[in-house]
């Protein structure tokens, strides 16, 4: 093997055969944050708060330009024959994936709620041995009469839907401006 | 030349208010008070401005 070949391929951990060994220093990029680039980072960053929250914006100016009442579809939940009091029954209203919870609390008196739990929206059942709502995941438990969080986790209360009952039907008429 | 941290502290107190006024924006959206919302985010919008001008009057006294 000639001494050319060797130059070539060297051997694993022999240093190369040349007298520079400054070759792989680079000095241009060493300091890749430096006190300028920082910050122009931070104005970069406070241009893109800016800029995120421009949609939010235009949408609460287009419902303002709308007028503040939000308005609902009535809709259909169920037979007030087919609930007996005590008893609970899942809906979605007003989209489909908005599931809620109607409770039969007397003759005359339903609750319903989004029954997404407030903590991290696992669903809520209605516990009907102890009377209140319950969230199964951290065990958030809500008043049933107010949605308000009475136990666990959750901190804010559940969305309560506007009923109405209209000859034996139960109708979801809106749902509350949730208020803290 | 000895650097004053002067401009970086005043950029960061720009930047935290950023990012608490986009959350304020977020949360007064969920909770439909719209108004509030406008308000929250054009602040937000100016701060922008503001950090640009701190930027640029920190790189020319350097």
């Amino acid at each position: 093997m000639s001494e050319d070949n060797q130059k070539k391929t060297p051997a694993q951990g022999v240093p190369l055969n040349e007298d520079n060994y400054t070759h792989n220093i680079r000095k241009f990029h060493e300091r890749k944050l430096d006190r300028r680039s920082f910050l122009k980072t931070m104005v970069g960053a406070a241009g893109v708060f800016a800029v995120s929250t421009l949609p939010w914006g235009a949408i609460a100016a287009k419902h303002l330009a709308e007028g503040s009442k939000r308005v609902y579809p009535e809709r259909v939940i169920g037979s007030a024959a087919d609930l007996p009091v005590g008893e609970a029954l899942e809906f979605a209203y007003p989209g489909e994936h908005d599931t809620a919870l109607l409770v039969r609390l007397g003759d005359g008196e339903y609750k319903a709620y989004h029954n997404a739990c407030t903590h991290l929206k696992c669903p809520v059942f209605w516990d009907k041995a102890e009377g209140d709502l319950l969230c199964p995941c951290h065990h958030g438990v809500f008043d049933v009469r107010t949605g308000r969080p009475k136990a666990g986790p959750p901190r804010r209360p559940l969305p309560e839907i506007e009923l109405a009952v209209k000859q034996g039907t139960i109708y979801a008429t809106g749902v509350k401006r949730y208020e803290t | 030349m000895k650097r004053s941290y002067r401009g970086v502290v005043y950029l960061s107190l720009v930047l935290l208010l950023s990012i608490v006024c986009t959350q304020q924006v977020v949360n007064a959206f969920f909770y439909e008070r719209y108004a509030l919302t406008l308000v929250v985010a054009g602040l937000n919008v100016l701060l922008f401005p503001a950090a640009l001008w701190l930027y640029r009057r920190e790189r020319d006294a350097e």
